[in-house]
């Protein structure tokens, strides 16, 4: 009897641990997904700034659309169940995401479609490629939030 | 004895008033509605309805007319005071045109720079700032909203003022642009009808160089 009540405390420890751990888990992966959306809006940010200088620099075109294709890549791993508002962080990931996953797993394929090209555009130099290529990039990104992302209010 | 109505307000100036009154309550809505697109849209309309009414503070009608109208602190004062009637502005009126239209311009302004965090929809001119000051700004942009918002609070509750406890309409002037004169001979002088088309061309020559050129 005293060996099954120290084995039910020692699962039930074990158990609650694994939880606890879990729980940030969820937290840092939606850190870590906003932080990157972050960077793919500053990586937007700054292609509209060189398009739209004199003398765009093709460096930091290039180095943008290289943040972007690298987070299109991921951006369907960032959504693990159980990161959606059930998680202690504040999220605006819809259930959709998780419930309409075909769906999801479409827009996300339309992204890294989108950017590759914008990449190789910006590889090659190609301005005018470029400029044709940064549409589909923001399309992407609306399509797939407007559906998947709840509005900020 | 009824006395004549005489010409008070220009038509210019009043479409400005009124456009005003249609495109606030707009360009709330666009943003409830996520169409910042038509948001942005609106907001250079926005930005070019105020460069005309700044340019038109200059040669527009007399009591359109900053020089016309804006007084300083002593005479705000004596007015608060000594309250008589004004045929255009009084010199407290002139403040509050004053005061809304600093606003706007201030909130015109920081949407003109600001950013969503996706980068897509943006003021015309964020790209010359970075994105973090451009998403500090569209938040200012947020807030600022609530200055103006008070503004117009205060104006209705001025209008309603005058209207209930003075007893003095200034809606339908600014409907029909005419009003009792206060004093006998008492009339504005108008602008003519090609300063107007000066001051809407270069209204809309410099709101369309700042979406665009910039």
């Amino acid at each position: 009897m005293k060996h099954l009540v120290l084995a039910v405390a020692a699962l039930t420890a074990i158990v609650s641990t694994a939880a606890a751990q879990n729980r940030p888990a969820a937290a840092d992966t939606i850190r870590m997904r906003q932080a990157n959306y972050k960077q793919m809006g500053g990586a937007m940010h700054a292609i509209t700034e060189q398009l739209r200088s004199d003398s765009p620099s093709i460096d930091a075109i290039r180095a943008s659309s290289r943040t972007i294709v690298g987070h299109a890549a991921n951006v369907l791993r960032w959504f693990p169940r159980g990161t959606g508002a059930e998680a202690a962080v504040p999220t605006r990931a819809r259930p959709e995401i998780w419930s309409d996953h075909a769906g999801f797993t479409r827009a996300g394929a339309g992204l890294l479609v989108a950017a590759r090209t914008l990449d190789a555009a910006a590889r090659r130099g190609d301005f005018v490629a470029i400029r044709a290529a940064v549409p589909g990039v923001s399309r992407a990104c609306s399509t797939c939030h407007d559906s998947y992302r709840a509005p900020q209010h | 004895m009824i006395e004549e109505r005489v010409r008070v307000w220009d038509l210019p100036t009043r479409l400005f008033h009124w456009s005003l009154v249609l495109l606030v309550p707009a360009l709330w809505a666009t943003h409830e509605w996520h169409r910042l697109d038509l948001h942005i849209l609106l907001g250079e309309t926005m930005l070019g309805l105020i460069l005309f009414r700044l340019i038109w503070g200059l040669i527009g009608s007399s009591t359109a007319r900053f020089s016309g109208f804006v007084r300083g602190p002593g005479a705000v004062l004596r007015y608060l005071r000594a309250p008589r009637t004004a045929f255009g502005h009084n010199p407290i009126g002139a403040l509050s045109v004053v005061a809304m239209l600093l606003v706007l311009a201030i909130q015109v302004g920081l949407g003109l720079f600001a950013s969503d965090e996706d980068a897509l929809d943006v003021g015309p001119l964020s790209h010359n700032i970075s994105y973090d000051s451009a998403r500090t700004l569209a938040e200012r942009h947020e807030t600022f909203f609530y200055i103006l918002l008070g503004l117009i609070a205060l104006h209705v509750a001025a209008i309603l003022y005058y209207r209930f406890a003075k007893r003095e309409d200034l809606v339908t002037p600014m409907v029909t642009g005419r009003r009792e004169p206060t004093l006998p001979g008492e009339a504005m002088a108008p602008a003519p009808a090609w300063r107007f088309w000066v001051a809407a061309a270069l209204a809309i020559a410099i709101t369309l160089a700042i979406a665009n050129f910039l």
